[in-house]
């Protein structure tokens, strides 16, 4: 049995992450790596709060203009795991 | 009889509740609260939000496991912060049935101000705060501490959550705190202020913290059985028993209620505070006599005309002595026959919410011409010389109601209100 690639899992963390530190339900139905921050429905404080959730929970500090530069959730897996997720 | 004319020349506007919404030990339905009380059944029990085992108590009237966040998932909410949980709640079982929203979104913005009075606020939040700064330190704090530790989240989410543009503000004067707010929407209304006001209380304190500062004061009964730990204006009383807690009311003109063909829960007659200013916690028979006679001019009426008081009774030995004093004090013969009842035995003592929760008990009494029986009062203190409710369901004569709110720092509101006419 293979091992899920990291990436995936990172995504999978993510959303436990973003489960946590919403304080509305998100909508969950597509999410992939494909989702966009503004596809889940995220606003600018939630993002406040998920950067040091993921700080916490991965030991990677990542600034709000990280956030922006990436396009989906995917390539901000792919980033954490090149800060050493 | 005063002569209201001089203070208000355009005639005063009259306020009534046209909705009402309740969390508390013994339920998140009005029906089922009301049901609660007049069966004599107590919600103080062993608390479940945390292990009390290293604390001098360990009871208190959490509201029933699981009721605030499936009614919060309906809202498509997480649970934030227990006081502002608990406030939207509330707030969304009010305006619903005052039909100012539909029960589900969207909801458009309209035209009502929220007012929420809170005793010790985000406490949930603050603890959070606290135990992640002497942990890891300051940089580990949350971004989102101070939105969510402000006092004012309360009433911000309330106003975000239903769109309600009027003012939010949080009023806090400890145990008085929701009858402030209260006093306050009843003044903006008839004043010309506002035309609708969401008003109320929420305070939730059962985390490590707060209920410890709570076992310390020296407040809370150290009788062990739940069901008879609070005992209001018992001979053989020993303390009080905190009750996590929220209630709202939708406050607004009659005229526009009837306007609008809104069912009215009852009217809002009058309103007196005052403050002791002599002691920090040890209530005083000037102060509180004060708010209660403002209370009876501001409503015109005589002592006589009261059909039921319902106390602050927290069950403290202090408190329920001054405060059967003061309503002597202020009513003088009157209080022979008035039925006084006091919830605290049910549902605890809210604190900064506990105004709400027995204003809307008062309310429900008011429609069924019932009062519900006072629990633990085999023993009347000769001492509070009152026409208590014994341990039976009392009739009560048609006509308005007294609630009295008293809290720590000298601060008393008492607000008069009446059956729907």
């Amino acid at each position: 049995m293979s091992e899920k690639p990291k990436a995936d899992l990172i995504v999978e963390k993510l959303r436990e992450i973003m489960e946590t530190s919403a304080t509305e339900e998100l909508d969950w139905s597509n999410y992939g790596p494909q989702s966009t921050i503004e596809s889940l429905g995220l606003d600018s404080l939630t993002i406040l709060d998920l950067l040091y959730d993921v700080e916490q929970e991965l030991g990677v500090h990542l600034e709000a203009k990280d956030i922006v530069s990436v396009g989906n959730i995917g390539e901000m897996a792919s980033l954490l795991i090149d800060r050493g997720a | 009889m005063p002569d209201r004319s001089s203070s208000y020349p355009a005639s005063p506007r009259r306020v009534v509740v046209t909705g009402m919404g309740i969390a508390c030990a013994l339920g998140i339905e009005e029906t089922v609260v009301w049901q609660n009380l007049m069966a004599g059944k107590s919600g103080i029990g062993h608390l479940r939000a945390f292990d009390t085992a290293s604390y001098k108590i360990h009871i208190g009237a959490e509201v029933p496991e699981g009721l605030i966040k499936g009614k919060l998932k309906e809202l498509r909410r997480r649970p934030i912060d227990r006081a502002l949980d608990l406030a939207v709640v509330v707030a969304w079982d009010a305006l619903t049935q005052a039909r100012l929203i539909a029960r589900k979104p969207p909801w458009s913005e309209q035209d009502v101000a929220v007012l929420y009075g809170t005793g010790v606020g985000s406490a949930q939040s603050h603890f959070n705060a606290f135990s992640t700064f002497f942990e890891k330190g300051p940089r580990s704090l949350r971004p989102t501490t101070v939105p969510r530790c402000m006092y004012n989240a309360i009433s911000a989410g309330v106003s975000m959550q239903f769109k309600l543009t009027g003012s939010n503000y949080v009023v806090v004067s400890a145990c008085n705190s929701a009858a402030n707010a209260m006093g306050t929407a009843f003044r903006m209304i008839r004043d010309g202020y506002a035309e609708k006001v969401l008003c109320g209380g929420s305070d939730g304190f059962f985390d490590p913290f707060f209920f410890g500062v709570w076992n310390n004061i020296g407040v809370l009964s150290p009788i062990e059985d739940p069901a008879k730990a609070c005992r209001p204006f018992a001979e053989d009383r020993r303390g009080t028993v905190l009750g996590e807690g929220a209630g709202a009311l939708v406050m607004e003109t009659l005229q526009g209620a009837t306007a609008r063909g809104a069912d009215i829960r009852g009217e809002i007659l009058g309103y007196g505070e005052s403050s002791d200013a002599s002691h920090i916690t040890r209530p005083s028979v000037e102060g509180q006599a004060k708010a209660i006679r403002m209370a009876l001019d501001d409503a015109g009426l005589q002592p006589g005309e009261i059909a039921l008081i319902n106390a602050h009774g927290t069950a403290t030995h202090s408190n329920d002595a001054t405060e059967s004093k003061s309503v002597r004090t202020a009513l003088g013969s009157a209080a022979d026959r008035i039925p006084v009842m006091a919830n605290k035995s049910y549902f605890g003592h809210a604190l900064g919410a506990s105004g709400i929760l027995e204003t809307i008990t008062t309310l429900l009494a008011l429609e069924r011409g019932m009062a519900p029986p006072n629990l633990n009062l085999e023993n009347p203190d000769l001492a509070c010389n009152l026409n208590l409710i014994g341990n039976k369901p009392t009739s009560i004569d048609r006509g308005p109601a007294m609630k009295n709110s008293f809290g720590f720092g000298g601060a008393n509101g008492v607000l008069i209100v009446g059956p729907t006419t």
